[in-house]
């Protein structure tokens, strides 16, 4: 950056950046604040209460929809962290190959494809194994889901990988250790930051997906969004608020024991 | 490409013997058909400029490259087609290639864990390692809490622990500083001694391998030059190029008139007639090089035959060099070993008399 030179000497730049922040924070803030409403309006304060969490934690519908999100969201991003690892592991511990490139490509395009498209398509496969099967468990879900999430989960464990010298595990195998054991001992340990970001990734966009999962889910498979998205076209309600804020807080945590993690690794 | 210390010895324990070892990358000729025995117990030196070879050797050494052609026979046993994780060889790598998220004891404890040794020996081996590279009381701390020096150590100390039949050491202590070159060069030297370990340490550094070695294989373009002693290599040069690569060297031409035994007299450019060491037969009449080192050419008086300008005089404390220009026109440098007397000495724009050792002047084969 040339010296003397300061964003914050811009005129206007402090204001740009203040409504920049407020667009981004204000309406999270108004959320929040309306989930301790003592009403039952969601635009005019009456006063503070817990009562809407309450309301919510003692819904059965609620429960139900949050615990399927959960298992959903657990079991699909463990599924796409699983498969991004083969795939990462694959394409960067090999020497380079012709098609290789075109290999990691088809891990990351369908990051670009528009979800819309994926659920259309998932819904036209996924109906028909319903009728085939006679299956119409979570499963599909799980696995649309998994799919959904695995160039997700593959970029931050490739750039892991990649960012990884090789010298170690030549080191490994140098010191008797075999492949399996080099993998086990040497590449799986320094690899663990990148697939817990991998897992973290796959697990929040699962936990908040409704395009797919409305196409996909069976009758009575809703998950949280979807419930959400199904109490939206009623009567609003600060259970709205409530629901949201708590949703809120179980990403903070997610993304402050990340940062903690990688941090920690880094040194 | 022969192996001039071994001639007219008693056959030796070898511990590693290339046999006609070829390496080509592509179409590319990095190693052509090296024949080396290395001695068991010995440090054993590969030396060379950068680009030579030396590492694609020790990584075949290793496992890490399988020759294109040839055998490596580890105490007579062809061991080139097997893996890394399969020869009784270790390597201290150039960037030591320490596990980051390993404690300095479970780094040295690696490959004995790999191994399926029992605890308690592991224990004891990594204290006794421990103990060896001077890091007691360290094995709990984290590698990337040690310096550069002490992560050398741990990385020496993780490829002994197995206690190999053969240490390869590449580059290790181009990354550390002067001071600690110095005592590592010393620490290596009393570890390959006290376990007994042979060693193949890699350096472009002749100063360093002359130092350290017990013998020394000098290489240029993936071709073996010369293999001795660091005397042998020092003092007889076989051919112009370890003449050039290893200390500093004048290299003179000039004509062959007669040669008596072991001696020739050759004729300088500026009329002038010396005797040198020649082992081999020239004919009279031959245009050969010379090679004489700068501490092996004396000042004289007058009256000497041989009369050098002189150009520049450098001081170096405890020697200085004169760098002369002979009269048929060729340079060469004379060192003098300073006196303590302060005596007065030639001056830049004087000429003087100049003597060249006979036992030290050898000509060179092509
Ligand atoms: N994997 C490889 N592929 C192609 N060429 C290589 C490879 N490894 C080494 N070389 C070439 O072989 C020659 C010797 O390299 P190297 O053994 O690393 O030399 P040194 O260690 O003496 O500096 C160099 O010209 C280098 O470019
Ligand atoms: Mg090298």
């Amino acid at each position: 950056m040339r010296k003397g030179f300061d964003t914050r000497s811009l005129p206007g730049f402090g204001i740009m950046a203040l409504l920049c922040f407020a667009a981004l924070y204000l309406p999270i803030a108004v959320l929040v604040v309306f989930a301790f409403n003592a009403g039952d309006s969601i635009a005019v304060m009456q006063g503070l209460s817990l009562r809407w969490f309450v309301a919510a934690a003692q819904n059965e519908q609620v429960i139900d929809a949050s615990i399927r999100s959960l298992q959903v969201a657990v079991a699909a991003a463990g599924l796409a962290t699983f498969v991004a690892t083969l795939a990462a592991v694959a394409t960067t511990r090999t020497h380079r190959y012709r098609g290789r490139d075109a290999k990691i490509m088809l891990f990351t395009v369908p990051l670009m494809v528009p979800e819309i498209v994926t659920a259309v398509a998932l819904l036209i496969l996924v109906s028909k194994l319903k009728v085939w099967t006679g299956y119409t468990g979570l499963g599909y879900l799980i696995l649309s889901h998994a799919a959904f999430c695995v160039p997700f989960a593959y970029m931050p464990i490739r750039a892991r990988l990649s960012g990884m010298d090789t010298t170690l595990e030549a080191a490994a195998a140098d010191l008797y250790a075999s492949r399996w054991q080099a993998f086990a001992h040497v590449t799986l340990p320094l690899l663990l930051p990148g697939i817990i970001a991998g897992f973290m990734l796959g697990f929040v966009i699962s936990l908040d997906d409704v395009v797919i999962t409305e196409f996909v889910k069976s009758a009575g498979q809703d998950t949280l969004p979807t419930y959400m998205l199904g109490q939206l076209r009623r009567n609003i309600t600060p259970e709205i608020n409530a629901i949201s804020t708590a949703f809120l807080m179980l990403s903070i945590v997610l993304i402050v024991l990340f940062y903690l993690l990688s941090n920690r690794k880094k040194t | 490409m022969r192996d001039s210390s071994d001639m007219g010895e008693s056959k030796v324990l070898s511990a590693v013997t290339l046999a006609g070892v070829a390496k080509f990358f592509g179409t590319f000729k990095a190693i052509e058909g090296i024949d080396l025995t290395i001695r068991q117990n010995e440090f054993f030196t590969l030396l060379g400029p950068s680009g030579c070879g030396k590492t694609t050797i020790l990584r075949m050494l290793a496992g890490f490259e399988t020759p294109s052609s040839g055998e490596i026979l580890l105490d007579g046993r062809d061991i080139s087609r097997l893996g890394p994780n399969q020869r009784p060889v270790n390597t201290v790598f150039q960037n030591y290639a320490l596990f980051p998220h390993l404690s300095v004891a479970q780094n040295i404890g690696f490959a004995l864990k790999m191994l399926g040794r029992p605890r308690p020996e592991i224990r004891d081996t990594v204290e006794d390692m421990l103990a060896l590279v001077q890091l007691s009381g360290r094995g709990d701390q984290l590698v990337t809490q040690l310096s550069g020096g002490q992560q050398q150590r741990v990385a020496l100390a993780r490829a002994l622990a197995p206690r190999p039949k053969v240490l390869l050491l590449d580059e290790p202590l181009s990354a550390l500083d002067q001071k600690l070159r110095k005592t590592m060069q010393i620490e290596l030297k009393r570890m390959q001694r006290e376990t007994g370990i042979t060693f193949v340490f890699v350096t472009h550094d002749q100063e360093e391998a002359l130092t350290m070695s017990d013998r020394i294989a000098v290489l240029s373009n993936g071709a073996l030059r010369q293999v001795g002693s660091p005397h042998e290599i020092y003092n007889h040069p076989v051919d112009r190029f370890v003449a050039d690569f290893i200390g500093e060297t004048n290299l003179l031409t000039g004509k062959v008139i007669r040669q008596d035994g072991d001696c020739a007299h050759v004729v300088l450019p500026g009329g002038v007639t010396i005797e040198a060491q020649c082992p081999h037969a020239v004919s009279a009449g031959s245009e050969v090089t010379l090679a004489v080192r700068p501490e092996h050419c004396t000042l004289a008086g007058p009256e000497a035959p041989l009369s050098g300008f002189i150009e520049q005089v450098v001081y170096f404390g405890t020697d200085t060099h004169f760098h002369l220009r002979l009269p048929g026109g060729a340079p060469l440098v004379l060192r003098r070993q300073n006196a303590a007397d302060g005596r007065a000495l030639p001056q830049q724009g004087e000429t003087v008399g100049v003597a060249l050792a006979p036992s030290a002047t050898r000509v060179l084969r092509d």
